[in-house]
């Protein structure tokens, strides 16, 4: 039994659990699962199958692990033009900075089983979040092509509009109380989340992140029909893989990071002693939430088509940004008036 | 001024394994093609400022085939699966201007029944050929569910045309004095079943791409060609239409049953990528009109031979048989060796993307002496260098995709 309790506690220290279980097997997991529920939903309104040959039985759903083995095992081209260095790099350290933010965020209350201390954990997340789009950019300038500049300056153009705008409207939820604490944030919100308190700042929050991580319709750094595939059009094989990889990542991260702000966190569940209650279901809830917002995020893509660099950018900086100033108004005068 | 020069390249900017050219201050040189998933088979030599494209050099011929110069080898019968290849999906759009120039040379015209069962076969290929120019149009914009619509849905008229003539595609269908075969006889119910989903599934396309606020903003005011420029450019179908020209070859010169049935043709002013979407959404309705009137005419009308009477009455006695038992009707063996007469003649038709006009000169021997073909695509690539400087980078896919250019029609 010892053994057992070794083993467990091992894979259960916060740390270790976190990026590991959360972070790279977790993020793995939900992301497989939303490439394919991405494109059996879309299948579903385009009036088609969807993936279907890998494991008739499970409609396909292991497709994108048969993806990943193809990506996997096919050449790696390292063009002679390139700056080698940065170019093998770049997508590994922005796959890594992607997925970066979950080790500092809670998904429990129960403080013995958080990775780190709390107490700026709002501030930290947001502030990894924000680099790995330098890397995207540093991609595509090592890559030396054309199209590859103009994803990157496209990328560059896009994060400095939308990123701005989700950083601010999910600090929106940390004025609200006045504090840095992701726990304190999702304390508050026992009783009302924020969404219903501050809708403003959760649907600025979510059109932000649905622009700065580049899903299929409103992938305007690396849109096909224009830039091939923007930043990565050098790219082949794993690396190939893990940039494509880096975006539903960081898509996940945020919306770990909205799930908390937002959407109550672990909210209807008061998370008590042990691994159990104290971690295992807390941390389930709080990625099942992200993973529905994930799902609204896929959506999209059925209904919208691509917006035009400039409309995105107007759109940008004269309606969503307004709309989190707003909504950080809302939060501060919320705090000011105690609602929470 | 020169876009490109081969041979000796005068590089100024030293990068290993690559050749670097300065071309001007602030401006980059953008190869779109012919690899690119944004080109099709052509190439697009843009020049940008910023995201400004200040100079567009369309590079076409990727496709050539000669087809031209291949025709003049092979008997007359034998060119109309040739010319097909332009655009297989618009297959008798295509190839009805050849069999009426060669009906001219021959001084003869096909019964009414062949005129409407050609006009029928026109019309279900406009369809297919727009809804294709729809769904590239769509994933151009980066809108996949209209790509996967009208792709899917293009399945129906293509089944029909397969139903009447036999082939999914490449149908060969009209033959100098008549068509090659007449109607099923459960085709039109399947017709009218047809029409009534397009007619239903036209509002749904409605909403999701032509009203959607997104696609919206991206055509409207992009590539707006002026009324007198498209006149200057001498652009031609739907490009010409949606910029307030009313010219069709089909009003212009009705062929076949074009003047006995009853169809608008759908003129916008704005001229942008908009109204150029908007005039083939209309047209599809009006051929829906078309296809609907030549299916009741030929339940209406009694089966006759579906050829002139002057090759008809030379056909072998099974052939005679077959049709007073069955009604069916096949290729007659006498076209392959057909001579035509010495003569010149010119026809011209309105293909789903404009005007096709051949001129064909018959010297009296089996194959032609001359073709020679203007396809509509062909007319319309001018818009690429005069149209899309002043649009950004990403406005390019929206007016290629709006003008339908189709690589394979314009190179022939």
């Amino acid at each position: 039994m010892d053994v057992v309790k070794l083993i467990l506690d091992i894979i259960f220290y916060p740390p270790i659990y976190q990026l590991l279980l959360i972070g790279l097997v977790g993020s793995l997991v939900v992301v497989i699962f939303i490439l394919w529920f991405e494109r059996k939903a879309t299948a579903r309104v385009q009036r088609r199958l969807g993936p279907y040959h890998v494991a008739p039985r499970v409609a396909g759903f292991p497709q994108l692990v048969a993806d990943l083995v193809r990506y996997a095992f096919q050449e790696v081209i390292i063009p002679r033009t390139v700056d080698a260095g940065i170019f093998i790099l770049a997508p590994i350290v922005a796959t890594i900075l992607s997925i970066l933010p979950i080790a500092v965020v809670p998904l429990t209350s129960n403080p013995g089983y958080w990775p780190v201390p709390m107490d700026y954990s709002v501030l930290v997340a947001l502030a990894i979040s924000t680099v790995s789009p330098i890397f995207l950019i540093l991609a595509g300038w090592a890559s030396n092509n054309k199209f590859s500049i103009i994803g990157g300056v496209r990328e560059a153009f896009v994060i400095t509009a939308y990123e701005l705008i989700a950083i601010l409207s999910i600090l929106a939820a940390s004025a609200t109380v006045l504090s840095f604490n992701f726990v304190d944030v999702v304390e508050a919100q026992s009783r009302i989340w924020f969404i219903i308190l501050n809708p403003l700042a959760f649907l600025a929050a979510f059109l932000a992140v649905l622009m700065a991580t580049s899903g299929f319709p409103f992938e305007i750094p690396e849109s096909e029909n224009e830039v091939v595939a923007g930043p990565f059009t050098e790219y082949s094989g794993l690396l190939y893989g893990l940039n494509m990889g880096a975006a539903y990542m960081k898509r996940f991260a945020l919306s770990i990071l909205m799930a908390l702000a937002f959407l109550g966190g672990w909210a209807p569940y008061t998370p008590g002693e042990g691994i159990l209650s104290g971690y295992l279901i807390p941390s389930i809830i709080v990625i099942a939430k992200a993973t529905v917002l994930m799902m609204a995020f896929s959506f999209t893509r059925s209904v919208y088509g691509r917006f035009r660099l400039d409309q995105a950018l107007d759109g940008a900086w004269r309606l969503v940004f307004p709309m989190a100033i707003l909504g950080f108004g809302l939060a501060l005068l919320e705090a000011y008036l105690g609602v929470v | 001024m020169s876009v490109w020069v081969y041979g000796e390249q005068k590089s100024d900017l030293k990068i290993e394994g690559a050749i670097a050219r300065r071309i001007a201050e602030d401006l980059y040189e953008v190869f779109i093609g012919p690899q690119h998933p944004g080109s099709g088979h052509m190439r697009i030599i843009i020049r940008v400022d910023g995201d400004i494209i200040v100079d567009a050099d369309p590079d076409m011929g990727y496709v050539h085939r000669t087809m031209e110069k291949l025709s003049e080898g092979r008997e007359w019968i034998k060119n109309i699966p040739l010319f097909e290849r332009m655009a297989i999906h618009d297959a008798c759009n295509v190839t009805v201007s050849y069999v009426i120039a060669l009906e001219r040379i021959l001084g003869i015209e096909p019964p009414p029944r062949a005129r409407y069962l050609r006009t029928l076969l026109c019309e279900i290929n406009r369809i297919a050929a727009h809804l294709y120019g729809f769904g590239i149009f769509g994933v151009f914009m980066g809108h996949s569910t209209m790509y996967m619509w009208s792709f899917a849905d293009r399945e129906v008229m293509v089944e029909l045309a397969e139903k009447l003539t036999g082939a999914r595609l490449t149908h060969s269908y009209p033959i100098p004095g008549g068509a090659r075969r007449d109607l099923p006889q459960d085709f039109p119910d399947q017709a009218r079943k047809a029409v009534r989903y397009f007619r239903r599934r036209l509002e749904e396309y409605r909403k999701i791409f032509l009203d959607n606020p997104v696609m919206r903003s991206r055509m409207e005011g992009v590539g707006v060609i002026p009324k007198k420029v498209a006149a200057e450019l001498g652009v031609v179908g739907p490009v010409a239409r949606a910029s307030g020209i009313k010219y069709d070859a089909r009003l212009a010169e009705p062929y076949d049953a074009y003047d006995e049935v009853e169809f608008e043709v759908p003129v916008f002013e704005e001229g942008d990528a908009l109204a150029r979407a908007w005039v083939k959404f209309e047209e599809i309705k009006q051929s829906l009109r078309i296809i609907e009137q030549a299916v009741d005419w030929l339940e209406k009308h009694q089966r006759e031979a579906p050829m002139h009477p002057k090759f008809w009455e030379r056909s072998p006695p099974l052939w005679k048989k077959v049709f007073e038992a069955e009604g069916r009707v096949k290729l007659l063996p006498l076209m392959a060796n057909l001579k035509l007469p010495p003569g010149k003649a010119m026809a011209r038709s309105e293909t789903a993307r404009g005007e096709i006009v051949y001129y064909v000169e018959s010297d009296g021997k089996t194959t032609p002496y001359r073709v020679r073909i203007v396809s509509p695509s062909a007319r319309n690539a001018i818009v690429f260098k005069y149209i899309v400087p002043g649009y950004r980078v990403m406005d390019l896919p929206t007016i290629y995709g709006s003008i339908d250019y189709f690589p394979p029609e314009a190179d022939r």
